[in-house]
């Protein structure tokens, strides 16, 4: 284990907290092996980015079978090696610094992607820190008194934090020294850590809400989709920001509203307007006010209602399970109306079941749903840049770039395969299934009905909202056609037991195969720009697929059975 | 070899989580060197009261003395004098042993080459030399059941309190443990065991206090226990006291439906 240096660090102030009565030695030694024990963890950030390359065993290391032989060789922080990522985050903000004096709007903005993406990650990856119902066992019943525990605990999540906003901020806070001089740099690193301050206190005071009114499942799932959020929003967010240049004009003048007070990052505005531009007025006052006080309030208030959140998280531990009974009764209704045979009808429900409740497939895979539904409107936009206005663009035929959205057919059609939970897969080998179609054909139908379907209603309503309804028939042959694609990517990708391999086995050589598949997808929509030139050519396309997909789903699987999958296995 | 006072005294203990009572006024004497197998349905309050004298669970009402010391103060001295073995999955898995260890005796005030010597020692004992190095998530039930006897035995403590500490051990270790503890005991530490397998509470306490519905319904040695209730075993003993006699009718309705499906 590793002696940090920021505990070397922290020894200087032993005099402090052994005032406060803390047993500095044993603070010392939780933190520690609380680092020790992050930097053998992956932040969702990396494990992400690292997916697309070769790095899913980065990923694997932590969570699979790999883990416990390899030892304690590689300890050197893989949390601190991850920071650089933060770092290339950061900056996005240089921009909103350099580029003018208008403080409040510049700096409100800053704060604003400072205040998301810290937040984001404290939720998405150290949640598990804040809610480790472990401490309470082993640390309390050892002779060590209360305050020594709460301390260690506060300090462990404010050097996280420290780290994190270092790196973020580091590239806006250097340029702003050279650009906007000592006085701004100043004002900035002071702001910064009291946002971190009120992070902190916010990130508890949420998790003291749900806690205090929802179980600790819910609270899992809260953070599952924060965890989720973070994913789409860093990806999205790149793409937008540095559009939004071209869209905004940052010269207007900024106008103080009543609602502002309801957004921290203008607050934290407030002081750079006040000392550099020397607006006096009564809002800017008020915010830097605001910013002075409310972090420092939070933190205070945090400290003393430690022990509460202490105790409303026994309910983490706590087993409990209440579900809406009216809802599984509709998926049940809807999987038997949708599947030939009983034991089909059996894996839809099961798949419906894994794909809306298994939170390591739902990280993995909802962010892909998230960004198909986003990418046809990136193009559109790209579009519209081009010179076209909007109602130019509503006339034209650019709504076929709705395809785009099936670009995550084939992701997540691969996807099905994996699940956290894939040890509960011997149960397809123990049972004895008649005709193994029925599990293929089960789950495809519910990924239709659960994920599918629902996205592209999302998407299509929004299409319609700009094209008009003229297009309605070419989003009924889009569906129909992204139904035929499916199969088509299942018949390509091969079968593969459904939930049955870990994430970390997900293999690159698949990605490979998904190129001949995103040709097919774009081959269909270059047809179906084709049948639109002609007259009814939409409703002949319509009808084409309905035919094929009919043979598809009725015939397609049991010509398949023969040749591949299970037997081999 | 009972002495005269007690290390464990507790008095009409109470405890309420919301509007339900767990524990309806406990009161017990405990003396160095007994082994207490300290036994219950589930839920009956078994784990609660352990929690509290280890100081885990607040709230309570009554008296608590361990060793002399009335836990509700600030005094947390009272806590190095035990040890205690928690259920598995109480352990920070992504250490390996030796930290884990180390960590633990650390916390105990132990000096960190002490603790790394006397866990090392113990681990090769336990035939566990080997992955000493490796992290305790790559462990087996058995293993990592070791590991927390040994955490809770690294500092020398004078009481003891086990949470079926058993489970998951092989039929040779669980001799090995069996041993370890009566020789404890007989050395003067005193043991509270708590667990849900009769047959080994039966063989290794020298008494028993069996709780339903947060009251002590019995206490004495597993002779004494026979001659009051006339009953065989211990198990019988427990399902006779905890008013459990429709394990029959249970298991009959159970097989009946299982034999309903006939494919």
């Amino acid at each position: 284990m590793n002696d940090f240096r920021t505990l070397k660090l922290l020894d200087r102030f032993r005099g402090a907290f052994e005032g406060m009565g803390v047993q500095y030695d044993q603070m010392r030694r939780i933190l520690q092996v609380k680092l020790t024990m992050d930097g053998r963890r992956v932040p969702t950030i990396v494990g992400n980015s690292s997916r697309r390359q070769k790095g899913t065993l980065l990923g694997g290391r932590e969570s699979s079978t790999l883990k416990g032989q390899n030892g304690t060789g590689d300890d050197s922080n893989r949390f601190i090696r991850s920071l650089w990522v933060y770092a290339l985050l950061g900056i996005v903000m240089i921009p909103f610094v350099i580029m003018g004096n208008n403080y409040m709007f510049q700096m409100s903005f800053v704060f604003g992607i400072m205040l998301f993406m810290v937040m984001t990650s404290l939720i998405s990856d150290f949640s598990s820190v804040l809610l480790d119902i472990r401490d309470k066992n082993i640390l309390y019943s050892k002779p060590l008194n209360h305050r020594t525990i709460s301390m260690a605990k506060t300090i462990h999540i404010l050097i996280y934090m420290l780290f994190i906003t270092a790196a973020i901020m580091l590239p806006s806070l250097l340029v702003g020294l050279i650009r906007n001089g000592i006085v701004f740099f100043l004002i900035f690193l002071v702001e910064i850590v009291l946002m971190d301050f009120l992070i902190v206190a916010l990130t508890a005071f949420l998790y003291f809400l749900v806690l205090r009114f929802f179980d600790g499942e819910k609270l899992k799932d809260v953070i599952n989709y924060v965890q989720i959020g973070l994913t789409i929003g860093i990806t999205i967010g790149y793409q937008l920001v540095f559009r939004l240049f071209d869209f905004v004009d940052f010269s207007f003048r900024f106008q103080p509203k009543w609602w502002q007070f309801l957004l921290p990052p203008v607050w934290f505005a407030g002081p750079f307007e006040y000392v550099l531009s020397g607006d006096r007025s009564g809002y800017v006052a008020a915010f830097s006010l605001l910013t002075l006080l409310l972090p420092i309030a939070g933190i205070l208030l945090y400290i003393k209602m430690m022990p509460a959140f202490e105790r409303n998280l026994q309910k983490l531990s706590e087993q409990t399970g209440r579900e809406s009974k009216g809802l599984t009764r509709l998926w049940r209704l809807i999987g038997k109306w949708m599947c030939r045979t009983r034991e089909e009808a059996v894996f839809f429900g099961f798949a419906s079941a894994m794909m809306a409740k298994e939170r390591e497939f739902k990280l993995k895979v909802y962010p892909t749903l998230g960004f198909s539904i986003i990418f046809p409107f990136i193009f559109l936009f790209t579009n519209l840049q081009d010179g076209r206005g909007l109602s130019d663009l509503a006339t034209g035929k650019m709504y076929l770039f709705i395809y785009f959205c099936g670009l995550l057919v084939p992701s997540v059609v691969i996807m099905l395969g994996f699940s956290g939970q894939h040890k509960g897969a011997w149960i397809f080998r123990a049972i004895p299934i008649q005709d193994m179609n029925a599990v293929y054909k089960g789950t495809l139908k519910a990924f239709l009905v659960r994920l599918l379907v629902p996205l592209f209603l999302i998407e299509a309503i929004i299409f319609t909202a700009i094209f008009g309804l003229r297009i309605i028939p070419d989003l009924i042959a889009v569906l129909l056609c992204l139904f035929l694609y499916t199969f088509i990517s299942y018949l390509l990708l091969g079968p593969e037991l459904p939930f049955s391999e870990p994430f970390q086995a997900v293999q690159t050589n698949r990605s490979l195969k998904m190129i001949p598949l995103m040709l097919i997808l774009a081959a269909f929509g270059f047809v179906h720009y084709a049948a639109t030139v002609m007259s009814y050519g939409v409703y002949l396309y319509m009808g084409i697929l309905l035919i094929a997909n009919i043979i598809a789903w009725h015939r397609g699987f049991t010509d398949v059975s023969g040749k591949r999958g299970f037997a081999q296995r | 070899m009972d002495n005269n006072k007690p290390v464990i005294t507790i008095r009409d203990l109470r405890m309420r989580y919301g509007e339900r009572f767990v524990l309806n006024g406990i009161d017990l004497d405990v003396y160095q060197g007994q082994i207490i197998g300290y036994i219950g349905p589930n839920g009956a309050g078994k784990s609660t009261t352990v929690k509290i004298m280890l100081g885990l669970v607040e709230g309570y009402t009554g008296e608590v003395r361990i060793l002399g010391t009335d836990i509700a103060g600030d005094s947390m001295d009272y806590k190095r004098k035990i040890g205690y073995v928690p259920e598995i999955a109480e352990i920070y898995d992504t250490l390996s042993a030796q930290e884990y260890l180390t960590f633990i005796g650390q916390l105990y005030g132990m000096r960190e080459d002490d603790a790394d010597r006397r866990s090392r020692y113990l681990m090769e004992i336990l035939g566990l030399k080997d992955v000493f190095g490796s992290r305790v998530s790559s462990f087996s039930k058995g293993m990592k059941q070791k590991v927390l006897l040994i955490s809770s035995l690294l500092h020398n403590p004078d009481i003891l309190f086990l949470d079926e500490p058993l489970s998951g051990l092989d039929a040779n270790s669980v001799m090995v443990v069996k041993e370890i503890l009566a020789l404890l005991a007989e050395q003067g530490k005193t043991i509270f065991y708590s667990s849900h397998i009769m047959d080994v509470v039966e063989k290794i306490s020298s008494r028993i206090i069996l709780i339903n519905g947060g009251r002590i319904v019995a206490d004495g040695s597993f002779v004494e226990l026979k001659e009051q209730n006339h009953e065989g075993t211990l198990e019988d003993i427990f399902n006779q006291l905890t008013g459990f006699n429709e394990h029959r009718s249970l298991a009959e309705q159970f097989v009946s439906v299982v034999n309903e499906v006939r494919i």
